[in-house]
């Protein structure tokens, strides 16, 4: 009787154990902060601002992509944009976590239910054997 | 069974239950990012075509000296954040903040400085990833009228308010509105959302408003 109770506790102990484990190790690989050294090189480090001037065309050498590339529209002349170099595209400023993550939890759960149910029909099997006899 | 049995099963169930319980909670912790971001994904402010405009405020302030803005303040929705300079990407696209903890907003530094005239644009993540909500988490939230402030690095604040809210797929986005010439002072300001494509949103959030007023510095203070 008493070594059934105790298989019992071990088991949900052992449950226990199981969520825990992956738990922790969710943990460890939580990010760590982004390096310093790698946020300010993503950012232009110039000192001076651009000026007003209007810019009919740009130095082919920098880098920077042709203007106005808006979709299909009209667009207004170059050399009076207010905003002197228009960027391309719309602007990516949202990045969402992997999908994957939140399942963790769930899957934890389903698997500690599944080891207790095994265990408890195992000593469920065991007693009802004991009691008959058998 | 007996007495004990059913102790034991007891035990053992509350344990599972803790045990997913926990991992819930561990988890939703650390991913703070997706749910909220399908929170956001599902925001009933964010559906497209939508659109808060209105009138524009016919009593727009006089234009501004040139100065780079410092910190951004959104008090309705509890923005108050530094502002880095960004540019171009290589490939073309507007620069966005780096994606970490301490999330911040980004002028568009080929865009006027808030307060001249023109459009000047200013971006922020509404998530980023693992660190959860971005600094425009709520941009969507805004409605006309709503009060933004621009400290600008001689000490000006340039008050806007909004004039209106849109939500537009980032395959049809509005460059012509967003970097098109004004006649007035505005400001953009512009981050994500709608519903989330693999690791992005399907969507842009774009708020406009005018220039409201200033504070100018006083002499002691720059």
């Amino acid at each position: 009787m008493r070594r059934t109770v105790l298989s019992a506790l071990a088991l949900a102990g052992t449950a226990v154990l199981l969520g825990t484990g992956p738990a922790f190790a969710d943990g460890a690989t939580t990010p760590s902060p982004v390096p310093s050294a790698a946020s300010p090189s993503t950012q232009p480090k110039e000192s001076t601002e651009p000026t007003r001037t209007p810019e009919p065309t740009r130095a082919p050498g920098k880098g920077e992509p042709t203007r106005a590339p808006s979709q299909g529209e009209p667009t207004r002349a170059p050399a009076g944009g207010q905003v002197s170099v228009r960027p391309s595209g719309a602007p990516d400023t949202g990045v969402t976590a992997s999908q994957d993550s939140g399942t963790g939890g769930t899957a934890i759960g389903a698997g500690a239910a599944a080891v207790l149910a095994l265990g408890g029909g195992t000593v469920f099997v065991v007693r009802r054997r004991r009691a008959t006899g058998a | 069974m007996s007495p004990f049995s059913r102790r034991a099963f007891a035990a053992g169930a509350l344990a599972s239950l803790l045990t997913a319980c926990g991992g819930h909670g561990t988890t939703g912790h650390r991913t703070t990012g997706p749910g909220t971001a399908d929170t956001a994904g599902h925001d009933p402010t964010a559906r497209r075509p939508r659109t808060t405009a209105g009138p524009v405020p016919a009593d727009s302030a006089r234009p501004l000296a040139r100065s780079v803005p410092v910190r951004l303040l959104i008090p309705v929705i509890g923005v108050d954040t530094p502002v880095i300079r960004l540019g171009l990407a290589a490939d073309g696209t507007v620069q966005v903040p780096p994606v970490t903890d301490h999330d911040r907003a980004g002028w568009y530094r080929h865009s006027p400085t808030p307060g001249e005239t023109g459009p000047s644009v200013l971006l922020g993540h509404v998530t980023v990833g693992p660190y959860g909500d971005g600094v425009f988490r709520h941009l969507a939230r805004l409605h006309r009228g709503d009060r933004i402030e621009a400290r600008l690095e001689n000490g000006t604040t340039a008050q806007f308010a909004v004039t209106a809210v849109r939500t537009v797929p980032k395959t049809d986005f509005p460059a012509d509105d967003v970097y098109g010439n004004v006649g007035r002072p505005e400001l953009r300001l512009i981050t994500c959302g709608g519903t989330r494509t693999g690791d992005g949103y399907a969507d842009n959030v774009i708020v406009f408003a005018a220039l409201s007023g200033a504070n100018l510095p006083t002499p002691g203070e720059r």
